[in-house]
């Protein structure tokens, strides 16, 4: 799965925000530019992101599996005519650039996963978005990555119990409506022990965070996303 | 870590009420996303991240239920793996299903004003059928019009194959969905705030 993994790469050495700034310019710069052109020197950048992020790009490719059916369904399905000669490769043209420009990207955001924790991406959070909405954002956010994983195995342990109790001979509506309900009764029940706990804690609007610094390090991915913006526009 | 010198300024009880359900419903949206059925439709797979999108319009109200979107598209842009498939990043809100995801928010919000009738908070249990459903009905209408809309600017597909390969298949799916939720509101399995 893509996810944080602790490393010593150029990359994980850069503050989250810098990283962000790489991937909004380098997204700008393909929405701007999809021309073959264009998206080869893109590709250059993709292979030079991915070894400063010591990514695997196969492995990072299946993750993305997901996307494969869009990607490839939308030069295929716009390409076909009704009639000789049944594919235009005119048409298909287009959509393949911009299948080929989000799979770039994708490979970039990738790179960002891969190498920032998720404490540093909560503090750029707090420390971009001001005052109490930034609060709020890098307090869910955080809470997000810390609940998921356990209302995946409430969701699990619905489905079992479901099973067991012979729920799969029910009609679908009814097994989907067993499954949420088991699953939003304990994400309900937590909540409560949440915000007891967070109350216990003293939650405050002004937290301590993690110390987030742009360095020297920084100056070339600032550059780079500079670059990307300026060439997004021209 | 910075220390700072200012005194705590606290966070009030029921912020952090609302706070901890917010949270807790992306989180849960985003589990919803793993939890997958067969399709009597078509051979992609039904999973739930619609119905959690649905029920944080209808339990946590508009403003909230939006603000739980919200961070549910923000905790996945940066790196938690909860959108579909498992996958996480800023390009999955560029990608071809960015346009299902960025309506989320708006959808939530939508449903919640219909079924409460406005911006405050009311027991969804006393909300009439016709308005669940039909709070429901709209949100499915702007996923979809934003999610076709996404395959069309993404991809550059043009209107009919986006709506082929986006939505014909999983539209009918919407009204299982749309019962369970119906299900969940009116049953006392879930007391509702």
């Amino acid at each position: 799965m893509l996810t944080y993994e602790p490393g010593d790469s150029f990359a994980h050495g850069l503050d989250p925000r810098s990283k962000l700034a790489v991937q909004v310019g380098f997204a700008a710069a393909a929405f701007a530019h999809t021309t073959p052109r264009a998206l080869a020197v893109l590709t250059v950048l993709v292979l030079a992101l991915a070894a400063a992020a010591r990514l695997s790009l196969p492995a990072t490719l299946r993750e993305f599996r997901f996307a494969a059916p869009f990607l490839a369904g939308a030069p295929l399905l716009e390409g076909l005519t009704l009639g000789p000669p049944w594919f235009s490769v005119a048409e298909a043209t287009v959509p393949a650039l911009s299948s080929y420009r989000v799979l770039l990207i994708l490979l970039v955001s990738a790179a960002y996963v891969r190498t920032t924790p998720v404490r540093d991406s909560r503090a750029a959070v707090q420390r971009t978005v001001p005052g109490r909405a930034g609060q709020f954002l890098g307090v869910g956010v955080a809470l997000v990555f810390r609940f998921l994983p356990v209302l995946q195995a409430d969701l699990r342990r619905a489905r079992d119990g479901m099973r067991a109790r012979l729920g799969t001979e029910q009609p679908l509506s009814e097994r989907i409506r067993l499954v949420a309900t088991g699953g939003l009764r304990r994400a309900l029940a937590r909540t409560d022990r949440l915000a007891l706990a967070l109350r216990a804690r003293c939650f405050a609007w002004n937290p301590t965070l993690p110390r987030l610094a742009l360095g020297r390090r920084d100056l070339p991915a600032l550059a780079l996303a500079a670059f990307l913006g300026a060439a997004a526009l021209l | 870590m910075s220390t700072g010198t200012g005194s705590v300024d606290l966070v009030g009880d029921e912020t952090v009420e609302n706070v901890a359900r917010t949270a807790l419903f992306a989180a849960l949206v985003g589990a919803f996303a793993y939890v997958s059925f067969p399709n009597p439709f078509s051979t992609a797979p039904i999973t739930l991240q619609v119905l959690g999108v649905f029920l944080a319009g209808i339990m946590l109200g508009p403003v909230w239920g939006g603000a739980s979107m919200v961070l549910y598209l923000l905790a996945g842009a940066l790196g938690a793996p909860v959108f579909s498939g498992g996958s996480a990043g800023v390009g999955a809100l560029l990608g071809p299903t960015g346009g299902y995801l960025w309506s989320y928010p708006i959808a939530a919000a939508v449903t919640g004003v219909i079924v409460h009738g406005g911006l405050a908070l009311d027991d969804p249990r006393r909300a009439g059928l016709a308005r669940l459903v039909g709070g429901m009905v709209a949100g499915t209408a702007i996923i979809y019009a934003l999610g076709i809309a996404g395959l069309m600017v993404v991809l550059g597909m043009g209107p009919v194959t986006a709506f082929v390969q986006g939505a014909a298949a999983f539209i009918p799916a919407e009204a299982f969905k749309i019962a369970a939720a119906v299900g969940i509101v009116r049953s006392d399995a879930v007391a509702a705030e």
